[in-house]
Order: structure tokens, then C-alpha cells, then sequence
């Protein structure tokens, strides 16, 4: 159904081509998984597909793409849009429309398709992806899940062989991840839809996967049946990772398959003596109160974001705020920080109102990156956002930790999205608040760039700072939290050490806790922590 | 028996329209304040009757006060600048001459109550005018008007749609990015902060539109037609003659030389070769339209109404010169004429005859800067940034 | 750089025709003779609302004939965005006007016809935003277009010279804009006395009115305008400039995608 042949695409000005010598076939109706690091060039490919690249963004494609049979030399993106839907990263950018019916519409109108052909494809296309009851709403309304359905279901509306998806659950929660990829499970096995997808949360995806596409960084693409490319691709998610640790044969892509392997494993697991709460600092006597929230109130219009919220953060602490979207997580950052005043309650950040402080005040008690990291920077180059920064040398310093190797004249805007969440990082680290909270950090970051983070965190609570984490990203939280508070209606359901949370609830349990419950072990490092001598 | 209740619907917008503009131009042939009242009292009336709960339709009253005020602002300078009436003297203002460059213009001097009524009449006229064109403005989707561009505008009528869309987004950003600037402790006052707040948000929205780019790009937009070149030459002389015809038949207006004859043929077959070439122009879109807004009876009936109003207004005006145009001088209590009333009675029908409008319609598809949801990362704030 | 949409000669001669038109539906109680219907009626500036839309429509269509492509469409429409919602910060007696230095500098950078264009879908997606659709509409839209389209005219240069040609520009623009929106509403609010128009009369002496008239009308707005105009994109020219720049190259509205068949004769490709 996709056929590349012996595929160069270069862009204009590069240096080195984004794809050498690519050949690769996709049958029809299989759902095929690109994998790679960020910047490796997936992409590219996927903007291949229908001709994007090179015919929008410049440069030289040599050799042949062809999909049902069309050239991309002779078809351009437009007049593939019957065989191949593309849906981009973050679908609030494409939508063209206002209201979900009119968006879904939208493509065939192009096409010139009928208007009863178009009144029964987009009642198909609602019913299809559950959408029937938003309808009427406008898009920006609706939640990640929906926008992203919808977005799904305006190019499915052209009846295309092929989709083509760019991480369309990297920005949902587990919940609304799952809808997505129910919904693509259907059009694959009921329509026979082809599809090809980028994702970095292979966690949530590897199971559903035919075949998974391995885009390396230099270039080359291989290809392979998932057990296959994943013994030894270098981005993997936990479950694969612990499979090849306990070397398992086959190797195991699901909980389900893992858990028949790991019998002996839990035994071993279970006969070691309780270990002590993970810390990652000896809990003191008395930990100093670095923070404190009371009763907060929060209200916009008539959602109330949070309902008498009380919360008290420790120094060395690292907590996990989780819950679903809209639960009021990110409020609950924004009134430490002073973005949001509370109508009721109090919030004291070292004592002070985070809202009374400004400049110099402000960034020395509490430093915030909000969930686009992007926002925070509007300089021209790195060099110059590190200038800009509260302390140059530190922010300097600590993006090239985080970052190694990044051009300093380079745009921050032409940043991969993990740089750009260093550079962010570095800015507001460089003031040397106490308290660091973090919005969605991990949203479209790699396993590399995700250790890196991990480790950082660790050593700045290490040595006494206090970081609050929203994220839906359970595997970080696992990996990193000390405690984890549970929101849920603008209220904390549950606030306790991570390792209790997230094991009681499956809804939050990490891979590796649910392939050897009821031993209570939440990734690999811990495993290997617990058995040294295993290896 | 109960009748069933009529269904909800929203009448086209084009239709509205058509029905305002023609009531429009039954004001602008008449001066009789009464009749400049009964037009204005038909459309609050139609406005009152017909109008959703949509952020548009406040626009209603915000035309009515323009009105009033341009009507104030007339009055004023009729007694400072205007050119003396004999009559009954109100009051004495001092006189003033301006210098030779500004033309040596008069100012002050008596104002005389035929003076002041006079310019309250024209002042009426654009009232009236102004309450028609609001009653549109409220009564008319805009988002649905944009569906009824012809072919010819299609990509231009597309990049209105997607600038309506996203202006929501653009406050929100705008919002995010002054929030961001307070993260990183740099002030949020002053010229260079809202330079730098305006470079980000351009650059956000830049960087938004290439995304945007290639998602239309991918759903088939800008599909054309292939026109053979003789067609496209064709279309291009119709226009081009229009507008060259168009420019003498201006020029022509404005020189007493000419026959009037002569300026309105030429201006007339300016204007359709014009209307024939956008005609022609509209055959390059491949386009179908979803859900188009249909055209009923309630529709035509609309239109006929003010159509009506139009037609009598015009006729009057040249029958019963002395009532449509009531004098000041000498002072006179203006005459009702029945038939223009009737008229603007009858332009009353939309009233009744349009179909309800739902009592939440327009409440989803909100006026995009008002309906900003209070989730989680777009706070209330930014509403009222 | 290339411009985002290319003008043709045949849409610019339709956009100098109705551009003549157009400033005549503006200007035309300077020049008009008394005793023609345009002198005697009081209908004169309705006509002309009619006939602006008309000539829109044409230039647009002309503008559009061969297609606009989505990329310049989705530019124009984001801008649009932009441009309308920062025309609720503008006006008072302040008098900054960001939109117009939107329509300033997208002009400069993605060239005349994207001005023009620009120009007329800002003025449009402001009023529809904000229900303000009225018969100054039309007069409101070609003002605008031309703003963009001078901006797109505007000679050469880089650097300091070019913002500060551009904050000249801004300044002047903002006044012209507010000069011909005053001969709009002229014919409506003086109709007769000594501040309006007199048909027939040597042109000097209607411009003194005209004169006298803005004075009396706007000209506390118009050069707090202008000026904060000039001061905005002194400020804003350079980095904004610099941000659509980077924009328009990463369009690559000018770069032909290249296709070269394979290097090696293709083989049925392996799994």
C-alpha cells in the first residue's frame, strides 16, 4: 500500500539528508509503528508519505514514494488527499473550521463530493469515532481526546487507504490515549485501514503494532516485526525492557504476555526482606515546609478548578500531581506560582503570597515551566535566552547538561522539542528557586531525553529543592516521585508515597508494577536495585 | 387543538441581509421623522423578535447608540458650522472666521430652529440607516455569511473563516505569553515588553500557520479546475473592460458636461461586466458545500417584505414629494403619509414569518472571543486580556 | 525574497483600475461640478458603498485566479487573526493602532498583493468579530488593502534605515488612513454650511473644508495616531521583522521541491 524505493530525501540548506536509502513496504491493513529518537527523522517520513516533503517544505527527494499505486512526483499532497489522511502533531493546528461537524466536512468540500454523499460520510465519520454528541460544539472546546478524535475523523471522511498520524496520544491522558487508540484499533480491523503512526509513549501502542519501523538518526529505516526490532532498538518501554533484562523468550510487548514469564521472578522478588520507602534523601526529623496551600478555592466562571485544596510541600521532595485532564493540576501549579489567586484559601510559597511577588522576588522563591515550554522563549538564539536569564553562566552550564552539543546561535524555535525543554528548564533553574514546578514535562520527549531529565531532578531534590510534577506520564512518576497526589474535580483524592499510590490504583501502576504485583517494584532500576547479583 | 410548535432554524443570513439593505434604501429616500421612527421601531421589532442569544446579536444596540451619536455630533456642527437659515432664532453664538487656509469658514452665529430641525431630519435618516444595517449585523450569522462567499473569493473567504477561528487562540496566547514573561521575573509593562509580547505571539501564530498550511494542503485544498487559457482570457477582458467602463462612468458623475444618461449607462455596464467576469471566475473551484443554509418560503417571504418597503418608499418619494421630504421652513408639523407606512408595516413580517431561532442557538457556536472554556490551560483571564 | 503571492500583470492592472475607482469613491466632493446628481442627491455616498464592495470582489478575484496556495492562504488567515485581535487594543486617545503595524510589516515582508490582501481581511474579520458591519465597511477594507499594498512598495534598504522608513511609513499611513475615512464620512455629517462640501468650487477651497473638518472632527485622534504608530514599530519593527522573515523562509514559498528518480534502478522493495 506504501511503497518507498530507494528513498534520499534531502532539505534545502542541510548538510546531510533526513532519509538515505529508504526502502520500505507497508501491506495494506497493517498498522505499522515508527519508532526513533526526537529528531531522527520520523517526521520526514511520515511527511513523505503524501508527498509534504518535499513538494511544501523544499529540497530533493530521489527516488520513489508511491501509495495505491500514486507517485508523489506527479500527485501533490492535495490530490492524495482521497487515498492518504495525514493527521499532524497537536490536530489544534489544523483544524480550519469551527464547530466538529463543519471540520469534518471541511476536506470533501474540496473534493467537491456531493452534498448527500457528504451528509452520509460525516454521519459514518461521527458515529465511527464517538463523536456524535459533540457535534455542535466548537473544537477548541472539546478535550485533547475529542480534538484529536475529531481531527481523525476529518480525514477519515475522504475515505483514504492510508492514515498517517504524527504522536497523536503524546499530549492525552492514559484515558483519553486509550479512546484514540480503541477508535484506530476499529478502523484497522473493521475498515481495513492502513495505518502508520509516530509515537514515543510506545508503551501505550506497542501491543497494537503489526509491524514497527525503526528510524535510526542517520538516515536509515529499517523495518520488522515488533518482537524483532524491539530485542535491541534503543528506545523501548519498560516491559520490553524488563523482558530483556530477565531475557524472556519471546520477548514479551504486553503485561499480559509478561506476566506469564514472570512467575519466578515475583517469587524471587518476594522472598527479599521489605526494603525502606524510596527517598531520595534520608527523610529528616522534621522536613522544612517549603510551600503551603489552604483551603484553595479557584473558580473560572462556573468550573470550580479547585475545591479547598490543602497541600504542604517538603524540601527533597519530588510529587507527582496526576490526574485527568482538566482536573485541576495545572491550577494547582499556576496558584503556586501566583498566575492564579485563589477566591478562598491561601497559598504561601517560603512564607510569602506567590501573587504579591515580581521579578527578582519572584524567581528566587519559585520557578515554573508551563506546559509549552516554547512560551518562555521568545529571544533569537540560545545564547541570548541564556543571557537574558537570572544567572547566565548557570543556564549556560546547565542546558549543556541537559542538552549537549547545541549550536548556542541556533533559534530556540528550531529546537527539537527535548532542547527546547532543557533550554526552558535551564532559564528557570538558573535563578536557583527552592521550589521548580513542571507542566507535562515529558510531552513528546524520547526515553534518552527523558533519563537525562529524570536525573537532573533527582539531584536538585538531592540537595534540598522541591519539585512538583503534573503529569499524565505514569512511568515518570514511577521513576522519579517520591509522593504522588492524586486530583480528581478540583479535589486531592489521594496523597501518599508514590510507590503506595500508584501500586494501588491500576489506573496509575507502571508497567513494571503491574507485570509483578503484588510486589511492590515500580521500574526496572528498582529490580535491578533489589537483585545486583542477578547479573 | 395545539399547534405543533414551528421548528428552530436560523433564516439564511443572506436573506437578512437582503431585508435590511432594502430597508436601508426605503430610508434613504424619505426624511419624514415619523416614518424614519416606524422604520427604526420595525427593526428593534424584528431584531426583538428574531435575534439568538449569540454575542452578535448585542451589536443591535451598539448601532442604535452610534447613530444617536452621529446624530448629536450632526446637530452640533449644524449650530456651530452650519450655513444660516432665516427663521426663528434659538440662540446666538459668537462669530468666528477662520484663517483664509482653512477656507475662511464661518463659525457660530444664530441658530435657528429651522436649522437645528432640518439636520435632525438628515441625522434621523442615518439613524434609521444605521439601525437597518444593525438589525443585519444581529440578526445574520457571520460565520454562515462567509459560506455564501461566491467561488471567485473562495481563498480569501477561507483565510476570514480560519482568522475567525483562531482569534480566540491568538488572545489566549497573547495571555500565555505575558504569564510567561512574569515566570521569568521580566516586567510586563513598558514599550520593549510589549514589543517582545507581540514578536512572540506573531511568531506563535507563524509557526501555528505552516502546520495549518499543510493540513489543508493534505485535505485536498485548492483543488482546481484547470480553465483553458482562452476562457481565462475572456473572463480577464469582461473584468477589465468593467472597470475601465466603471472609471469613465465615475469620472463622468462628476462633470456637469456630461449626460447624467450617458454616466449611468456606463457605470451600469461597468457594473455588469464586473458582476459577468466574478461570474465566470467562480467555474475554477471544485467545491461542493456542506449543509448549505436553505432557502425557504420564510426566506423569500423576508426579502419580498423589505423589497416592498423599498419599492413604495421610492415611489412615494417622486409622487408625494412634499410628505417624504418635509420642509422646516416654514415650520410644520410633518404629514403621514399611509401608504409608506403601510409599507414599513408590512417589512414588519419577518417578525412572525422567519422562523424561531432556539433559545441556546448561537450559545455553542459563540462569538470566538467570548467563548474562550475556562479549561484547565486557558484561564478566565484571558478573556478579559 | 520571493513574495507570498505573486501579482500578475493582468491583477495589477484590475487592482490600479479599481483602485482609481476607489479613490474616486472616496474623493469625489472635491472634484464633483455643481449641478451634476452627485452635487444635488444626497445618495451619492450610498452608490459609492455599493460600488466599493464591487470593486473588492473583483480585485480579490482577480488576485485569486490562478488559486492561492495554502500556504499563503493559512498565512493570511493567521495574521487576519492577529491583525483583528489586536484591534481592541487599539484606538483612544493613545491612539497605538498594532493592527496596522501588523498590516505594515506582513506587507513588507510577503510583499504588495499579501498587503493588499491582508489589509482588506483584517478590516473584515474585525468587523464581523465584533458585529460592526456597516457602509464604512467597504471604504475601511480598500483603505486598509492600500496601507498593505504600500507597504509592499516601499523601496529597498535593511537594518536601522528600514525601520525607520517603515515607522515613517507608519506614521504617514496612519494619517492618509484617517484623512480618507473623514472624506468618507464628510458627505454624511456636514452637509451644508461652512465646513462642507461645496460642488463645483476650485478644489483648494474644498480641501481648506476638508481641513477644517478634520480638524474639527479628528485630528486629536489622527496624530496621537501617526505618532504612536511611528513609535510602535520603532520599537517592534526589528524583532518583528526578523520573526517574519525566519517565517517566510521556513514557508520556502520560492523552493521547488526537486524529484530525482532513483540512483539505482528501483527493485521490488524488501521486508
Amino acid at each position: 500500500m506504501i511503497r518507498f524505493e530507494n528513498v534520499t530525501l534531502t532539505y534545502p540548506d542541510a548538510r546531510e539528508p533526513a532519509l538515505r536509502g529508504v526502502s520500505l513496504h507497508i501491506p495494506e491493513g497493517e498498522l505499522a509503528l515508527v519508532v526513533g529518537r526526537t529528531g531522527s527523522g520520523k517526521s520526514s517520513l511520515l511527511r513523505a508519505v503524501n508527498g509534504l516533503a518535499p513538494t511544501f517544505t523544499g529540497g530533493t527527494l530521489q527516488g520513489r514514494v508511491t501509495v495505491d499505486g500514486r507517485d508523489t512526483r506527479t500527485h501533490p499532497p492535495r490530490e492524495l488527499a482521497d487515498v492518504v489522511g495525514v493527521v499532524l502533531q497537536d490536530p489544534r493546528n489544523g483544524f480550519v473550521t469551527e464547530v466538529v461537524e463543519d471540520e469534518i466536512a471541511y476536506g470533501m468540500e474540496s473534493l467537491g463530493l456531493s452534498t448527500e454523499v457528504m451528509r452520509r460520510r460525516v454521519e459514518e465519520a461521527l458515529d465511527l469515532l464517538g463523536l456524535n454528541d459533540v457535534r455542535q460544539r466548537p473544537l477548541r472546546t472539546l478535550s485533547g481526546g475529542q480534538q484529536q478524535r475529531a481531527a481523525i475523523a476529518s480525514v477519515l471522511a475522504q475515505h483514504p487507504r492510508v492514515l498517517v498520524l504524527d504522536e497523536p496520544t503524546s499530549a492525552l491522558d492514559p484515558a483519553a490515549a486509550e479512546e484514540v487508540l480503541a477508535a484506530l484499533q476499529r478502523l484497522v480491523h473493521d475498515l481495513g485501514l492502513t495505518v502508520l503512526m509516530a509515537e514515543h509513549r510506545l508503551e501505550r501502542v506497542v501491543q497494537f503494532a503489526d509491524r514497527i519501523v525503526h528510524v535510526h538518526g542517520d538516515g536509515q529505516v529499517t523495518d520488522g516485526l515488533p518482537v524483532q526490532v524491539m530485542a535491541d532498538a534503543p528506545v523501548a518501554p519498560p516491559v520490553v525492557e524488563l523482558g530483556r533484562w530477565a531475557r524472556w523468550e519471546p520477548l514479551p510487548l504486553t503485561v499480559r504476555e509478561a506476566r506469564r514469564f514472570a512467575g519466578p521472578l515475583r517469587a524471587t522478588l518476594s522472598a527479599l526482606p521489605p526494603r525502606p520507602e524510596r527517598s531520595v534523601i534520608p527523610p529528616p526529623a522534621a522536613p522544612a515546609t517549603v510551600a503551603e496551600v489552604k483551603g484553595a478555592r479557584v473558580q473560572y466562571g462556573s468550573h470550580v478548578a479547585l475545591s479547598g485544596v490543602d497541600l504542604r510541600l517538603h524540601a527533597g521532595e519530588i510529587v507527582a500531581v496526576m490526574g485527568r485532564n482538566g482536573a485541576g493540576k495545572s491550577t494547582l501549579l499556576r496558584s503556586l506560582v501566583g498566575l492564579t489567586e485563589p477566591s478562598a484559601g491561601q497559598v504561601r510559597v517560603g512564607g510569602q503570597n506567590p501573587v504579591e511577588l515580581n521579578g527578582r522576588d519572584l524567581t528566587s522563591t519559585v520557578g515554573m515551566v508551563p506546559q509549552d515550554p516554547g512560551d518562555l522563549l521568545w529571544n533569537e538564539s540560545v545564547r541570548q535566552e541564556c543571557i537574558e536569564s537570572v544567572d547566565a553562566d548557570e543556564a549556560r552550564r546547565l542546558f549543556e547538561e541537559l542538552a549537549p552539543g547545541v549550536d548556542p546561535a541556533m533559534h530556540p524555535r528550531d529546537l527539537s522539542e527535548g532542547q527546547r525543554l532543557a533550554l526552558a528548564l535551564a532559564v528557570v533553574l538558573s535563578a536557583g528557586a527552592p521550589l521548580l514546578l513542571l507542566d507535562e514535562p515529558t510531552r513528546g520527549l524520547d526515553y534518552p531525553t527523558k533519563h537525562r531529565l529524570v536525573g537532573l531532578l533527582r539531584r536538585r531534590a538531592a540537595a534540598g529543592g522541591t519539585i512538583v510534577v503534573a503529569t499524565h506520564d505514569v512511568e515518570l512518576a514511577a521513576d522519579v516521585a517520591t509522593r504522588t497526589v492524586v486530583i480528581a474535580e478540583g479535589d486531592i483524592v489521594t496523597d501518599g508515597p508514590t510507590r503506595d499510590v500508584v501500586t494501588a490504583s491500576p489506573q496509575f501502576a507502571p508497567q513494571v508494577a503491574k507485570v509483578l504485583a503484588p510486589v511492590q517494584m515500580l521500574t526496572v532500576a528498582d529490580v535491578l536495585a533489589a537483585l545486583p547479583e542477578a547479573l | 387543538m395545539m399547534r405543533a410548535p414551528r421548528a428552530t432554524r436560523a433564516l439564511h443570513p443572506v436573506a437578512w441581509w437582503l431585508w435590511a439593505l432594502a430597508l436601508a434604501a426605503a430610508a434613504s429616500r424619505t426624511l419624514n421623522p415619523l416614518l424614519l421612527s416606524a422604520i427604526i421601531a420595525v427593526a428593534a421589532l424584528v431584531v426583538a423578535a428574531r435575534r439568538s442569544q449569540a454575542p452578535w446579536a448585542a451589536s443591535f444596540r451598539a448601532f442604535l447608540v452610534l447613530g444617536v451619536a452621529v446624530l448629536g455630533v450632526r446637530l452640533v456642527f449644524e449650530a456651530l458650522f452650519g450655513a444660516p437659515i432665516p427663521g426663528t432664532t434659538l440662540f446666538t453664538l459668537p462669530e468666528v472666521t477662520l484663517p483664509e487656509w482653512m477656507a475662511g469658514a464661518r463659525l457660530g452665529g444664530a441658530v435657528t430652529v429651522e436649522a437645528l430641525l432640518a439636520a435632525l431630519y438628515s441625522g434621523l435618516q442615518l439613524v434609521a440607516i444605521l439601525a437597518c444595517v444593525g438589525a443585519a449585523n444581529a440578526l445574520a450569522n457571520p460565520t454562515r455569511l462567509l459560506k455564501s462567499v461566491p467561488g471567485a473569493l473562495y481563498e480569501a473567504g477561507v483565510a476570514v473563516v480560519v482568522a475567525l477561528t483562531l482569534v480566540p487562540s491568538a488572545l489566549a496566547h497573547l495571555q500565555l505569553i505575558r504569564e510567561a514573561r512574569r515566570l521569568r521575573g521580566q516586567p510586563s509593562r513598558g514599550i520593549t515588553s510589549v514589543a517582545r509580547t507581540a514578536t512572540a505571539v506573531l511568531a506563535g501564530a507563524l509557526e501555528r500557520s505552516l502546520t495549518l498550511a499543510a493540513a489543508m494542503d493534505s485535505r485536498g485544498f485548492g483543488r482546481l479546475r484547470p480553465l483553458p487559457a482562452r476562457e481565462r482570457r475572456i473572463t480577464a477582458t469582461l473584468t477589465l473592460a468593467g472597470l475601465i467602463s466603471l472609471l469613465i462612468g465615475g469620472f463622468a458623475l462628476l462633470d456637469a458636461s456630461t449626460a447624467p444618461l450617458a454616466a449611468v449607462a456606463l457605470l451600469t455596464i461597468g457594473a455588469a461586466l464586473a458582476l459577468i467576469g466574478l461570474h465566470r471566475s467562480n467555474r475554477r473551484a471544485v467545491r461542493s458545500v456542506y449543509r448549505p443554509d436553505p432557502w425557504r418560503w420564510p426566506e423569500t417571504v423576508t426579502v419580498a417584505s423589505g423589497v416592498i418597503a423599498a419599492a413604495v418608499y421610492t415611489a412615494a418619494a417622486v409622487a408625494l414629494p412634499a410628505e417624504m421630504l418635509p420642509v422646516t421652513n416654514p415650520l410644520a408639523w410633518p404629514a403621514l403619509p399611509l401608504a409608506p407606512l403601510l409599507a414599513t408595516l408590512i417589512a414588519a413580517a419577518p417578525a412572525w414569518v422567519a422562523p424561531p431561532v432556539s433559545s441556546t442557538s448561537g450559545k455553542s457556536t459563540a462569538d470566538p472571543v467570548a467563548s474562550l472554556a475556562p479549561n484547565d490551560h486557558l484561564p478566565a483571564k484571558a478573556v478579559a486580556a | 525574497m520571493t513574495p507570498a503571492h505573486t501579482i500578475t500583470a493582468r491583477s495589477a492592472l484590475a487592482m490600479g483600475l479599481a483602485s482609481l475607482v476607489g479613490l474616486l469613491a472616496f474623493a469625489w466632493p472635491l472634484f464633483v461640478d455643481s449641478g451634476t446628481w452627485l452635487a444635488d442627491s444626497p445618495d451619492g455616498p450610498w452608490f459609492f458603498a455599493l460600488l466599493v464592495p464591487l470593486l473588492l470582489a473583483v480585485v480579490v478575484a482577480e488576485m485569486s485566479e490562478g488559486g492561492i496556495d495554502a500556504k499563503t492562504v493559512a498565512l493570511l488567515g493567521v495574521l487576519t487573526a492577529v491583525a483583528a485581535a489586536l484591534r481592541p487594543l487599539s484606538g483612544g486617545v493613545t491612539g497605538f493602532q498594532p493592527m496596522f503595524v501588523v498590516l505594515i510589516i506582513g506587507g513588507r515582508v510577503f510583499g504588495p498583493g499579501f498587503g493588499f490582501l491582508l489589509g482588506a481581511t483584517s478590516m473584515l474579520a474585525s468587523a464581523l468579530i465584533t458585529g460592526g458591519v456597516g457602509p464604512w465597511l467597504p471604504f475601511q477594507m480598500i483603505a486598509a488593502a492600500w496601507v498593505g499594498l504600500g507597504a509592499g512598495l516601499l523601496p529597498r534598504c535593511r537594518g536601522r534605515r528600514e525601520v525607520a522608513l517603515l515607522a515613517g511609513y507608519g506614521a504617514l499611513s496612519a494619517l492618509a488612513f484617517g484623512v480618507l475615512m473623514n472624506l468618507w464620512f464628510w458627505p454624511f455629517i456636514a452637509t451644508d454650511g461652512s465646513i462642507a462640501f461645496v460642488a463645483g468650487d476650485p478644489i483648494g477651497q474644498n480641501l481648506g473644508r476638508l481641513l477644517a473638518f478634520t480638524v474639527a472632527t479628528s485630528w486629536g485622534f489622527d496624530i496621537p495616531r501617526a505618532l504612536g504608530n511611528a513609535l510602535l514599530i520603532a520599537a517592534l519593527g526589528a524583532p518583528a521583522l526578523r520573526t517574519l522573515r525566519r517565517a517566510h523562509r521556513v514557508a520556502a514559498f520560492a523552493a521547488a521541491p526537486t524529484f530525482t528518480p532513483p540512483a539505482i534502478p528501483a527493485t521490488p522493495a524488501t521486508l
